[in-house]
């Protein structure tokens, strides 16, 4: 586990939905006609620009001098207009087509009016967040569009049931090329792991360059953290109490992402793969560790509208250099309502004293079939945002002899795996997060694993 | 009923060479000698992260069977549970006066240690942070050092001394050791015959600040004054720390002795 660096990604104002497609343009006898003429954009208007620098608005709107005829006029400004408003700089943007008037016009010229609103200089917000099982109040205020160019200031404030922390963050992307971005953030996370008795305050300053290449998503990110680690409560392991105290991380990660899915909560159809390593140590610090992982997802739409899914995720963690252990903040950790089904919050593999270690290495993987609720109650309303769920998880976790060779390695993972069956309702709160009530049946226990057999509830945004 | 003492009782505190400072080490010592007044054998572990480790913040603790006790009070009671005392033999009044010389070292001496060490400028620079933060990287050996600065500084106003100089500070060693001394006397122990706490607590501290480098010897000369209080911790040094060895080595004499007598 690891905690979330503030401020957190998450829909920003003026986000698409996720269900925005195309307006497509019914054909009618009268327009045969138009659709067939040719049509030269002559102008393009902007009105309601204030701060925002031209050179960016130059590079989303571009396309649309490129039309040929009116159909693709209104295609090509309807794509703008979204383009516009991912930049998160406008609260509205209006497109107007209008033929061509003065001087200059040409018998087929348009004229393509962008109405806009930007957004204020300085925006609060309030939201609840859910993360993985806990919930939390975050405060945040914004600058939007500060120099102009869709640079934006973010700080947020985040008191939560288990952790409190604040962050600022500074993003700028590429103009022309909104894909291409870096931000800047300082952070202090605070996060309690009662699964493991152990407290921890990271504090933190991140530089994040995300790239896109072809169809994948990259993010290259040089982090620098001060960690202190603490015991939750007196009765905590002496494994645990022998990590407390302060570390120095510096590691530089890159992760991989190519996402075809239609969407990032239940989703219908589509894969995702997601591959994340990090390096410590070798740019200060007193941490070293390799840590590579992956997480994979493909579904598939069935007959009567139900979805099959399936879901593995892997990882592995390689301490480098002659300081032998790694404390348990980095390692992996494996189960509850969230990862494998059925086992308690992060309570598979090994432990001392009830305390849970995590692991060097793990897989995990699950089936999942969604099928709409029996009888459909609801249908076409509320009832659409649930769904009947019968899914299979399996996974293991351990600590790797890095002596013998990957052979081993591989018997240790296959040997007592953990799985469980069980079947449950899903709700979904729209593209954000998601709910589970889950019956599950734990098999494969490991002693020392806590199970959680029956009923489980579970809420968060990345499920197994 | 006694309760066993395991074998694997273990003593932390931070690393002896490169790290800790003169207030744990002192503390530190005081414990040590103190388990083995009570004849409780203990190892020393030492590691970077003791202060962390401990429960309350303070060093040293020990870990016996699963249990974690940090700080000379609470150990002394802690092995009172176990059966072992070493105050036992007092009367009320004796107990009472013992602790409060107890506290008069804790107000005092220890007091004035952390005074020498957070609060002179020069032992800051030359000694403290370099040794407090050398098992970190940078920055985080600065960021520690100087928020453990500011935590003691803050405690210094607490109780009045942040006022005080360094001869103001030296003043009061010299008052305590000129008490403890009047107290010892020409005894052997402070309650006489045998050791109690109040001996091990005074042997940590006094023989720490005799063999301690700092900067200037004017610590250790306040010490050095009272020949009585020397004698005390050379007396304690001997026997309970070289004790073994003299042990051993005798064994080994009179083995010798009865093979060659063969």
């Amino acid at each position: 586990q690891s905690l979330e660096p503030l401020p957190m990604p998450g829909p920003d104002f003026g986000a698409l939905g996720e269900e925005a497609e195309l307006v497509e343009v019914e054909p009618e006898s009268k327009q045969e006609i138009l659709e067939n003429k040719d049509v030269v954009v002559q102008h393009v208007h902007f009105d309601g620009l204030g701060r925002t620098k031209d050179d960016i608005i130059m590079c989303e709107i571009a396309d649309v001098f490129k039309a040929k005829n009116l159909i693709d006029v209104m295609r090509k400004s309807h794509e703008a207009r979204e383009k516009l408003l991912r930049l998160g700089i406008f609260r509205q943007v209006d497109v107007l087509i209008d033929t061509c008037q003065g001087d200059d016009a040409l018998p087929n010229g348009l004229d393509v009016t962008f109405e806009v609103t930007e957004l204020r200089r300085l925006t609060g917000s309030y939201n609840t967040m859910v993360g993985n099982n806990e919930g939390s109040m975050v405060l945040g205020i914004k600058f939007p569009n500060l120099f102009g160019r869709a640079e934006k200031v973010t700080f947020q404030f985040s008191y939560g049931t288990k952790e409190t922390s604040y962050g600022l963050s500074f993003f700028k992307p590429q103009p022309g090329n909104f894909e291409r971005n870096f931000s800047v953030n300082v952070y202090k996370v605070t996060g309690q792991f009662p699964w493991s008795s152990l407290r921890e305050t990271d504090r933190g300053v991140s530089t994040e360059l995300n790239f896109p290449i072809w169809k994948t998503n990259h993010t290259l990110k040089w982090e620098g953290v001060w960690r202190e680690l603490g015991c939750l409560a007196r009765t905590a392991s002496f494994s645990v109490r022998e990590e407390s105290g302060h570390s120095l991380k510096s590691s530089i990660s890159h992760a991989m992402v190519i996402d075809s899915r239609n969407s990032s909560i239940l989703p219908k159809r589509g894969a995702l793969l997601k591959i994340n390593q990090e390096l410590a140590g070798y740019t200060g610090g007193d941490v070293s560790f390799l840590k590579e992982d992956f997480e994979f997802q493909l579904n598939k739409q069935l007959i009567f509208d139900s979805v099959i899914s399936a879901s593995l995720w892997g990882g592995m963690l390689v301490p480098i250099g002659d300081k032998p252990s790694i404390s348990y903040n980095c390692m992996f950790y494996l189960g509850g309502p969230t990862s494998v089904r059925g086992f308690s919050m992060y309570s598979i593999g090994p432990q001392s004293e009830g305390d849970y270690l995590g692991g060097e290495a793990f897989w995990a993987g699950g089936v999942h079939l969604y099928t709409p609720l029996p009888f459909r109650p609801g249908r076409g309303g509320f009832g659409d945002l649930f769904r009947t769920h019968f899914f299979l998880n399996a996974g293991n976790l351990c600590n790797l002899n890095y002596g013998d060779g990957p052979r081993a390695h591989l018997q240790r993972l296959a040997e007592c795996i953990r799985w469980s069956y069980g079947a449950g309702i899903v709700l979904r709160l729209g593209n954000i997060a998601r709910l589970e009530l889950n019956y599950c049946f734990p098999m494969g226990v490991q002693a020392g694993d806590r199970i959680c057999d029956g009923v489980q509830f579970g809420a968060g945004i990345r499920f197994l | 009923a006694a309760e066993p003492w395991p074998e694997n009782a273990a003593l932390y505190q931070q690393l002896k060479e490169e790290q800790i400072l003169l207030s744990d080490n002192a503390s530190s010592l005081a414990v040590q000698a103190f388990l083995q007044m009570c004849n409780l054998p203990i190892r020393v572990i030492c590691r970077a992260n003791a202060e962390y480790m401990s429960p309350s913040g303070k060093v040293p603790f020990i870990h016996v069977g699963n249990q974690v006790v940090s700080e000379l009070g609470p150990i002394v009671q802690f092995v009172k549970a176990k059966g072992h005392s070493l105050s036992d033999g007092l009367d009320e009044v004796q107990k009472a006066e013992m602790k409060a010389y107890m506290e008069l070292v804790n107000n005092m001496l220890l007091t004035a240690e952390l005074y020498l060490q957070w609060c002179d400028d020069v032992t800051v620079e030359e000694i403290t942070h370099p040794r407090y933060g050398s098992p970190y990287p940078w920055p985080l050996n600065r960021i520690l050092s100087y928020q453990k600065q500011w935590e003691v500084k803050r405690k210094m106003k607490a109780i009045g001394w942040a006022g005080k100089t360094l001869e103001q500070v030296l003043e009061d060693v010299d008052q305590c050791c000129h008490a403890l001394s009047q107290r010892l006397g020409t005894q052997p122990y402070f309650f006489n015959k045998q050791p109690t706490e109040l001996d091990a607590l005074v042997f940590g501290h006094l023989f720490t600040i005799l063999t301690t480098q700092l900067i200037t010897d004017e610590l250790s000369e306040k010490v050095k004054n009272y020949s009585n209080l020397t004698a005390f911790c050379r007396r304690i040094e001997q026997q309970y720390f070289e004790g073994q060895e003299k042990d051993s080595s005798a064994l080994a004499a009179r083995s010798a002795k009865r093979s060659s007598m063969r």
